[in-house]
This record gives structure tokens, C-alpha cells and sequence, in this order.
């Protein structure tokens, strides 16, 4: 009786976790769905397979919504800024996150007030941070590039690759390392030698934690993207005046199928580390 | 070790300095960015809040003026403005409080496959980590007036016309803040029940404490620190969000939408206002919960 009791609330605790998955997931699916719809609208029922809203052959009468994402040039420009914020934004998360970890760790004068700077970078509500980047660009007449993108995505990944790093750290590191030191290691090479061997998988973590928050962040990059601007952005612009076609999907299958890839890949780094 | 990134119990070694003062100097690159990019901004954006508002080729006048807040506060719709903002917010974290419970427990106490484990957490990043505009947008299939859900109705005969209230709605707006930060609400919670001693809850079993009684007294109390920061995580992140709100709230105004339109008016004063007074009621927020909570658990010590 207490077996099958047991077993009955096991297969209830699994389809909890099955129909949130789901309840999270079903948009995606039918994003990636409905981007091969031959409808022009996002539309129920299904009406036939197509790929022309990913390389269908535009006549020359379409505009905005209606060409295909192969040919949307635009879109690829933005792609290409996208990729440049990405890269960026992972190169800064990946050194910011491993020498403030590496100075966290130690009882330093400060420690307390460096560690709510940092975390303020992602509590900090992202319109305010936009907003303020936007006039401080707008008084110092500083261009509006794609690194100052990379830059207000690098404040906002740095404080989860910390949390990440810090909470995996070998218990035993600081001892390995001492032992280096006392045995006249400079700290370049213990750095080296020891702990960057030691915690490689959460560095190159941060890094796709980095890229991948960077290829989609869009409230900070809003105020600070001008021109085609980056994927997120060009996307809401082109929303905003265009209609919503199955177009729109097939882009967005386009670039999450990127985050997933980048995400499977951190799954399987951080996996790594943990044997 | 092997079900997640739990952290491990640090061990008191005594501070090892890497050369000394050379350990200040790795942190440059980090202090230099939080500066530029984050205090300096705030700093001048709450100058600007203080400008008055001219049509020059700035948008402002620097000349000091509490106008723009007696503005704010004399405004008839800031009360909703303000609770609007307020109370989606924090009715977003409830929700996403109410399903991530149960799930950190259940992950925590009940799921023992850790490669499970492991995936549904990452499940739950993808969604946050996914383009903010495509999230969104996706939702039209589902809700949308040719979406799957009218169509059910309809081919069900339950309605005659699809609703088109589904997708501009408030609730619309709280599933996509549940699918998206979840994840926030989620983690943090999880890392505090993994440390909650599993004899600690077969002990209570043994003593015949009722169901409900370790599920409050070991489970939701030991876990506490974990739940105010997933709750403090979801309400910063929702409160920041214009971009949701702007595409489905059906008309609801919130601090951050209006944030947003007197930017895109160059309205930089007012914009700042309501925009430092966004930030003024987060940083209360986290001042009240870091109050109560040490979140410095969550890295060191």
C-alpha cells in the first residue's frame, strides 16, 4: 500500500514538472512550427509546409515582413552586430568574472561594498540603466556603438557568472594555492598552473554565459542602439511598424536555435567541471 | 556534489593574497565598468531629473529646478502609475514564487536522477535567455486571435468569435514573466533547500511530525533566504521590463513604459524623474530584503 502510494506521488510530481515545462515551452514549439506555415499570418489552423519565410525568393514587391529572413539583409547586418556584442560581451564577462572572483574570495577591505556593485549591475531595473546610459552618451558626445552594447550586457552578465564561479569553487583551491606560493611559485604561475586549471569550466561558463545574455538582451540595448542596431533590437523596431508574420517565427527560430546551442554547450562545460 | 551547482562549504583558510596589493589591481577592469557604465549613468540621470525641461537641442536646460518631481507627485495618474507598477510586479513574483516552490522542492527532495535534474534546470534558462521581442511575440500563436486556444474554443463550439482579449491582458503579461524569470524565483530557492540537512526532515518524519508542519517549519523556513531572493530577483527584473508590458498589457501603464515614451520623446528630465523614482523603490526593495536576508551566502562565507 505505502509502495504504490509512493510510486502514484512520484507520477504526480513528474507531470507537475511536465506541464510547466510545457506551459513554458509550447510558445517555442509553436514558434518553430508555425515558421514553416504557408499562411501569411500567425494562424490556426496549419495550413501547409513551406521554407519560404526563411529563403523563399523575394519578388521585389515585398517589403518588411513579408521577405524571407535569408534575404532580409537588414536582418543580417544586425546579425553581424550581434555577433561583434556577443563575442565582446563574453570576452569582459569572462576576465570581470574571473579577477573579481579571484579577489572575492579573500578577506579584502571592501569586500561587502565591491560585491553589491557588482550585483547591482543586474538589480538595477534595466529601463533606469538604459535611460541613464542614453543621457550620459547624449551629454559627453560619445558615439552610440555596438560595444557600448557589449558593455551594458557585460554590467549585466558579470554578477550570474560570479554567482556561478564562486559557488562552484574547489573548497580546497585556496590551500592548493597557498601550498604553490609557500613553495616560491610567482602568482603569476599559480594562477596558471593551479587555479586557472582548476576552474576552467566555470571560466569558459561565464564566457557563454556571457555571449548568449548578450544575444538577446533588449531592454538595457534599446537606448543604446542606433542605426539596424542588434538582432533584439531591429526585431522590436521592425514589430513596431511591420505586421506580425510567420516571417517573425522562422528569424525567431533562427536565433533561438543559436541560444540553444550555446546553452546545450554551457550544460555540457559545466558538466565537465563537476567530475 | 554531483546534482547541481550547490555550493560547497568553504573551508576557513586564512586570506592568501595574490601579491598583496596587486589583488586590488585585478579588480580595475570590473570597477572601471560598474563606473562608466552603471554609477556614472545613475549618477547623471538623477542630475537630469533636477534640469528643467526646454525645447533646446538637448531637451533641458541646466538649470536646477524641483519642478519635474512636484510635477510627478501632483500628477492625477501617478497613484496608478505607481501601484500599477507595484502590484504586477509583485504579483509577478507570487506567481512565480508559486510554481518554483513546489518545483525547487520537488527537485531538492523527491527527484533523485541528477542528469534530470540538471536538465530541467537548464529548461528553465532557455526562456530567460531567449530574444525578449521573439518571447514575446511567440505568445500570439497560443492566445492570439487565430491562436490555438481560440481555436479550440471555437472548434469546440464554445465560443462563436475568437476573443482577442486573451493576449492583451494582464494575465498574458504575468505568463511570460512566469515562463521568463521563473528561472530567478527558481534558483535561488533551490541552492537554499540544498542545504538543508535531509536528516533533519526523516528525523521530524520519525517523530510523527504531520505533512504540513515539515513542509513549514524545516522546509519553508530553512529555505526563507533562498525564496526573499528569488522574490527580490523576479520583482527587480519585472520592474525594469517596458518591452512586455508595451506589447501586451493591454493598455496598463506602468513606471517603465512611461520611462520609455518620454524618451522617445526626448523628454529627458521627466523621463529621469520617474526613472530615479524607479530606482529609488528598488533600491528600497533590496534594502528591506538584504536587511533580512544575507545574500552574500549565496558567494561567500
Amino acid at each position: 500500500m505505502e509502495c504504490t502510494r509512493m510510486k502514484l506521488s512520484d507520477i504526480g510530481i513528474r507531470a507537475y514538472i511536465a506541464i510547466l515545462i510545457l506551459l513554458i515551452y509550447t510558445p517555442i514549439i509553436l514558434m518553430v512550427v508555425l515558421s514553416t506555415n504557408t499562411s501569411g499570418r500567425i494562424s490556426f489552423p496549419y495550413e501547409g509546409f513551406t521554407t519560404k519565410w526563411y529563403n523563399g525568393k523575394p519578388s521585389g514587391f515585398e517589403y518588411g515582413s513579408y521577405i524571407s529572413a535569408y534575404y532580409d539583409w537588414a536582418f543580417w547586418i544586425a546579425f553581424q552586430n550581434t555577433v561583434y556584442v556577443a563575442f565582446a560581451a563574453a570576452i569582459m564577462t569572462t576576465i570581470i568574472v574571473t579577477t573579481v572572483a579571484m579577489t572575492l574570495r579573500h578577506r579584502i577591505f571592501g569586500r561587502n561594498a565591491l560585491f553589491y556593485i557588482i550585483l547591482l549591475g543586474f538589480l538595477v531595473p534595466g529601463v533606469a540603466l538604459g535611460l541613464g546610459n542614453n543621457i550620459l552618451f547624449g551629454i559627453m558626445n560619445w558615439q552610440f556603438t555596438w560595444w557600448i552594447a557589449a558593455m551594458l550586457d557585460t554590467v549585466y552578465a558579470v554578477p550570474f557568472g560570479l554567482i556561478l564561479m564562486m559557488a562552484r569553487f574547489d573548497p580546497d583551491l585556496m590551500l592548493y594555492e597557498r601550498a604553490a606560493s609557500v613553495l616560491r611559485a610567482s602568482p603569476l604561475s599559480v594562477f596558471r598552473r593551479i587555479t586557472l586549471p582548476l576552474i576552467r569550466w566555470e571560466v569558459v561558463s561565464a564566457a557563454i554565459f556571457g555571449f548568449v545574455l548578450a544575444w538577446g538582451e533588449l531592454i538595457r540595448t534599446s537606448f543604446v542602439a542606433r542605426g539596424t542596431g542588434v538582432i533584439s533590437t531591429y526585431i522590436s523596431t521592425q514589430l513596431a511598424i511591420n505586421p506580425i508574420t510567420p516571417k517573425w517565427y522562422a528569424v525567431g527560430t533562427i536565433i533561438t536555435g543559436i541560444s540553444i546551442i550555446a546553452l546545450v554547450f554551457m550544460g555540457f562545460v559545466l558538466s565537465r567541471g563537476q567530475k | 556534489m554531483a546534482q547541481g551547482p550547490v555550493p560547497s562549504p568553504g573551508k576557513k583558510t586564512s586570506g592568501f593574497r595574490i601579491g598583496g596589493y596587486s589583488s586590488y589591481l585585478l579588480l580595475v577592469p570590473g570597477l572601471a565598468i560598474a563606473t562608466i557604465f552603471m554609477i556614472l549613468p545613475l549618477a547623471i540621470m538623477t542630475v537630469v531629473s533636477f534640469y528643467t525641461t526646454a525645447p533646446s537641442s538637448t531637451g533641458y536646460l541646466k538649470i536646477f529646478t524641483a519642478q519635474n518631481y512636484i510635477d510627478f507627485f501632483t500628477a492625477p495618474n501617478t497613484p496608478t502609475l505607481l501601484l500599477n507598477t507595484f502590484s504586477l510586479a509583485l504579483i509577478a513574483a507570487v506567481i512565480c514564487f508559486a510554481f518554483g516552490f513546489p518545483l525547487a522542492y520537488f527537485l531538492t527532495f523527491r527527484i533523485k536522477n541528477a542528469t534530470f535534474k540538471n536538465y530541467v534546470i537548464t529548461l528553465l534558462i532557455v526562456p530567460f535567455l531567449i530574444d525578449a521581442s521573439i518571447r514575446t511575440v511567440a505568445w500570439i500563436a497560443i492566445l492570439g486571435r487565430d491562436g490555438i486556444v481560440n481555436y479550440a474554443l471555437l472548434s469546440l463550439g464554445a465560443i462563436h468569435s475568437p476573443i482577442t482579449a486573451l493576449l492583451f491582458s494582464r494575465n498574458t503579461l504575468y505568463i511570460i514573466w512566469l515562463q521568463t524569470y521563473i528561472v530567478f524565483m527558481e534558483f535561488p530557492i533551490y541552492l537554499a533547500m540544498n542545504r538543508i540537512d535531509p536528516d533533519l526532515i526523516s528525523a521530524a518524519k520519525v517523530l510523527k511530525a504531520p505533512p504540513h508542519r515539515v513542509l513549514y517549519d524545516i522546509v519553508f523556513k530553512l529555505s526563507l533566504p533562498g525564496i526573499i531572493c528569488g522574490f527580490v530577483f523576479v520583482f527587480v527584473s519585472t520592474l525594469g521590463d517596458y518591452v512586455t508590458p508595451n506589447l501586451w498589457a493591454g493598455g496598463v501603464q506602468t513606471l517603465g513604459l512611461s520611462i520609455s515614451r518620454y524618451s522617445d520623446n526626448f523628454l529627458w528630465p521627466y523621463a529621469s524623474v520617474l526613472s530615479t523614482m524607479l530606482l529609488i523603490i528598488s533600491v528600497i526593495v533590496l534594502f528591506i530584503s538584504f536587511k533580512v536576508v544575507d545574500i552574500r551566502k549565496l558567494v561567500y562565507e
